[in-house]
């Protein structure tokens, strides 16, 4: 019997009928909606790897709905992209201090909101008042020595603080401004509320009022993201940071891609001019054939590291964190993990922060063989009572391989573990951690590297502080190095403190109150290189590395990206970036 | 009026196994690793911003307090706020469900009516040429690694010809533009539904004819059939009248089951062509700890299962004369 008979005939009208249909509709598809395209001026494309989750500026704190929120909300000064300098942005000039009074001045520039309305020292102070009052995460800790604010006019803005501090300028400054007309309802109404933060964070922002270069027009949930040139942009036509502003792009389209293979694959294709996302170096072979595609390679602003629980034994002993420093080869991270795509670090502060960053840390025997690390980290243990079984290096200096280590005490070293995230969260910490493994029991220390979940991870390390010794990284970091006060400040080492080490050292606080102190940036700078030459020393974290950002775009449709740390995709690029037919 | 009976006793065994379900799940997020504030990795979060913000999550309270205001919450029609979103689970449901259900529902459907149609050729002509190719790319079909195929499709159909979009639901270009209407925009839809439809067609096509050639094996072996034989009925009217309906009972079951499970979307192929899906929501839910729209997610697949099982069980009833409850 046939296919044929085994299908009864009037069937097979049907499907036929319905293949002919499907085949045009196929037509119509393909072509159809195709034809439609390109009625959209100058509309820069960019993939984004996961949808914002929102446009609240004070509950936003994932990457994506940042990078959206920051072409929408300015802050009174930014980093400028070549020396990472704070300049005025929203501000008119640098503030000036009164010391009688404690108080800083702040002098606004004319500008807009996108609805039209003037931004008046109204909306700065209101967005101080907002954040103190509300105590909103991740904003109000900035803003905790600022006593008072006052506006003597349409356009100044005045602080008053406890007493001078370092950060207020580089930390306080540098957050977003909200408009007044805007939140000053949802702040009513949340007051009246038995969880007012929680009403403040949940508030849903339809569209949020910009100040910035462009403001948000549609929101498609799950499909994209339009956002158009706000005709009442401040910079407009100004130079600021010795860069002549725009914005020259008239949209902004922002795209959704799950996978970075599906991204690579829409920049080849033409469908984005720019995946906002790091991509790994596999790709870069792929994408060097393509004349129309360019990857750049940024420094991130990021510190991976290794972390020690100096709270109990064995890694509250300094000689046995210097020997675990001793053996760990940077090099060999740095070329067979990151491959080569990176940077090996010694302190704490990127080494891109030139001003911050001290260049006199400890290397650790940086570009020692494998065997010579072994032997000095060998002699480091010797000399604080430390013996084996059998040691790394027998008695004529050969290095062998080593068992049974016995702490001073003479008890045999427990086993210990290398908390990791897991590879499909990070490969390059999941495989170091290996990898130091490795390194580690070459000395005889019985180490073991056990990735877990992310959550887990920040669970045991942060909150119960149930670790030996963890592998985590920081990106994003700010400028303005007070972060190294909370990861190693007395006071932080307590359940959800950034001092996960449990670090306590007088000096290092003293140093780190001072520091907050010193207005005078040459003396500040003294005082942060101290904190780092001691953290140097002691290890309660060991810099490891930071991987580099590789971005990818089209050049055939926009120039102009502004290079800068931690990646093309900042302010100064979509303020500058031109469509290249209107150069021709 | 047994029917009735039964459905009554079935729909009271749902209500209990779904309030097991709800508190099961309820624990399971609480006592998992992790909560929604530790992962915020950002020295600007304080360890007073951490506990502030848990105090307003109400994460704080004893498990026993938390689980009684959720069950409150839940008979008011209310399932919480999302942690990550700050908007209520309902409203992010109702966003992204209809996307699943557009797409997966028509996959499965499209896929159980072409796998049961062959599987009835395929067993029809056993141990022909024609069964062992249906069979054999029915077994590629059922094997292949949905996202390597998903990826595969992608790359010829939507970069190396480029028929299709490469993912997403719909162009910014067509809906930003005022001129297209609602026959453009739903073209659109169409077209950006066309590879990953594509995709999961071929995923689940396989196992539906597999599952229908070999029941449809089994009761052309039955003696009913036999009957019909000597009675000198026509192969065609055996086949498609008395053998075919009895066959399709596990076929039903399968999409069913298909279609409830369908609700999680299968998160790999709304993440694979950035489809605006639930499945997508509910793994950053669980990988986030947003407990509030984690377990609503879960709770919806739960009604959803419980339901078509109940539906199974009535569907049976229908074709099956001889079944009764």
């Amino acid at each position: 019997m046939s296919i044929d008979s085994a299908i009864p005939r009037p069937l097979w009208g049907v499907m036929s009928r319905l293949l002919t249909y499907g085949l045009v509709i196929c037509l119509l598809l393909t072509g159809g909606p195709a034809c439609s395209r390109g009625k959209q001026a100058a509309a820069l494309k960019i993939g984004l790897a996961e949808e914002p989750r929102t446009l609240n500026v004070w509950l936003a704190s994932d990457a994506n709905s940042q990078k959206i929120l920051r072409q929408i909300y300015q802050p009174l000064y930014r980093p400028e992209p070549a020396t990472l300098k704070l300049v005025p942005w929203l501000a008119e000039s640098e503030p000036v201090f009164d010391p009688e009074t404690v108080s800083y001045t702040v002098k606004i520039r004319p500008a807009k909101w996108s609805d039209g309305s003037d931004l008046t020292s109204a909306d700065v102070a209101f967005t101080a008042r907002l954040i103190k009052e509300f105590k909103i995460p991740r904003f109000s800790a900035k803003w905790s020595f600022v006593t008072r604010i006052e506006t003597p006019g349409p356009r100044t803005v005045r602080y008053y603080l406890k007493a001078p501090t370092a950060v207020f300028l580089s930390r306080t400054l540098i957050g977003p401004v909200v408009q007044k007309k805007e939140w000053e309802s949802v702040a009513r109404a949340a007051r009246q509320l038995e969880k007012p933060l929680a009403a403040l964070l949940n508030h849903k922002i339809a569209s949020p009022v910009s100040s910035g270069p462009f403001m948000l027009t549609q929101w498609r949930r799950g499909a994209y993201l339009h956002l158009q040139q706000n005709p009442h942009f401040f910079g407009r036509n100004l130079t600021i940071g010795g860069l002549q502003l725009g914005p020259h792009v008239e949209n902004l389209l922002f795209k959704i891609y799950g996978t970075s293979d599906v991204a690579i694959l829409a920049l080849k294709k033409g469908a984005i001019d720019m995946f906002w996302q790091g991509i790994q170096p596999g790709y870069l072979d792929d994408l060097a054939k393509d004349p129309g595609v360019r990857t750049i390679s940024s420094a991130k602003s990021a510190l991976y590291f290794m972390g020690f629980n100096m709270r109990r034994s064995p890694f509250n002993d300094l000689a046995l964190r210097q020997a675990a420093a001793a053996l760990i080869d940077r090099d060999f991270i740095l070329t067979r993990v990151l491959q080569g795509h990176g940077q090996k670090m010694f302190s704490v502060v990127p080494d891109e922060n030139i001003f911050w960053s001290c260049p006199d840390v400890d290397r650790y025997f940086e570009g020692l063989p494998r065997e010579d690390r072994i032997r000095r980290a060998y002699d480091i243990l010797t000399r604080s009572g430390y013996s084996w079984e059998v040691p790394p290096v027998d008695a004529s200096g050969q290095v062998q391989t080593a068992s049974g280590l016995r702490l001073p005490n003479g008890a045999q070293m427990p086993r210990f573990t290398i908390l990791t995230p897991p590879a499909d969260y990070d490969p390059h910490r999941a495989i170091s951690g290996l990898i130091i493994q490795e390194w580690l029991r070459e000395l005889g220390m019985p180490a073991y590297a056990r990735p877990m979940s992310f959550g887990a991870l920040l669970q045991q390390v942060k909150e119960r502080h149930d670790f030996d010794t963890f592998i985590l990284g920081y990106g994003k970091l700010p400028i303005d190095p007070d972060y190294i006060r909370s990861m190693f400040y007395s006071k932080f080492d307590r359940p959800r403190g950034w001092n996960m080490s449990g670090y306590r050292n007088p000096e290092f606080d003293r140093l780190a109150n001072a520091s907050r102190k010193v207005i005078d940036p040459n003396q500040r700078r003294e005082l942060i290189w101290d904190m780092q030459l001691l953290i140097s020393r002691e290890l309660p974290y060991l810099p490891i590395y930071k991987p580099a950002l590789i971005e990818a775009i089209r050049e055939d449709r926009f120039h102009g990206w502004v290079p800068m740390q931690d990646g093309i995709g900042n302010i100064w690029s979509f303020c500058r970036l031109r469509p290249t037919t209107l150069e021709k | 009026m047994e029917l009735n009976k039964y459905i009554l006793r079935r729909l009271i065994e749902i209500t209990v196994i779904f309030f097991v379900i709800l508190t099961v799940l309820f624990l399971l997020f609480r006592l998992a690793p992790g909560d929604p504030v530790s992962r915020m990795v950002d020295p600007s979060m304080t360890a007073e911003d951490a506990r502030r913000l848990i105090e307003q999550l109400g994460l704080d309270q004893p498990l026993g307090t938390q689980y009684i205001i959720y069950l409150k919450s839940f008979f008011s029609g209310d399932l919480g706020i999302s942690f990550h979103y700050g908007v209520p689970v309902l409203d992010i449901i109702g966003e992204r469900l209809p996307n699943t259900i557009l797409l997966f529902t028509t996959s499965v459907i499209l896929a159980a009516l072409t796998g049961i149609f062959f599987g009835k050729i395929a067993s029809w002509h056993k141990g022909k040429k024609i069964d062992s190719w249906l069979t054999i790319g029915a077994l590629i079909c059922h094997t292949l690694f949905l996202p390597w195929l998903a990826l595969i499709i992608i790359w010829f159909f939507g970069y190396r010809i480029g028929w299709f979009p490469l993912n997403g639901i719909l162009s910014p270009e067509i809906w930003t533009d005022p001129a297209n209407g609602f026959f453009i925009r739903m073209l659109d839809v169409l077209h950006h539904m066309a590879l990953p439809l594509m995709t999961l067609f071929i995923i689940h096509f396989g196992s539906y004819l597999l599952v229908m050639r070999s029941s449809m094996l089994e009761t052309l072996k039955e003696d009913y059939i036999i009957t019909a034989r000597a009675k000198g009925l026509e192969e065609k009217v055996i086949r498609n009248h008395h053998a075919a309906p009895n066959a399709a009972l596990p076929v039903v079951t399968s999409v069913a089951l298909s279609l409830a499970f369908s609700i999680n979307g299968g998160a790999l192929t709304e993440t694979v062509f950035s489809w605006p899906g639930i499945g997508r929501e509910l793994v950053f839910a669980v990988s986030n700890n947003d407990y509030p729209l984690a377990l609503a997610s879960f709770l919806l697949i739960a009604i959803v299962v419980l339901l078509a099982n109940l539906l199974v069980d009535i569907l049976y009833a229908w074709l099956d004369p001889r079944i009764r409850y």
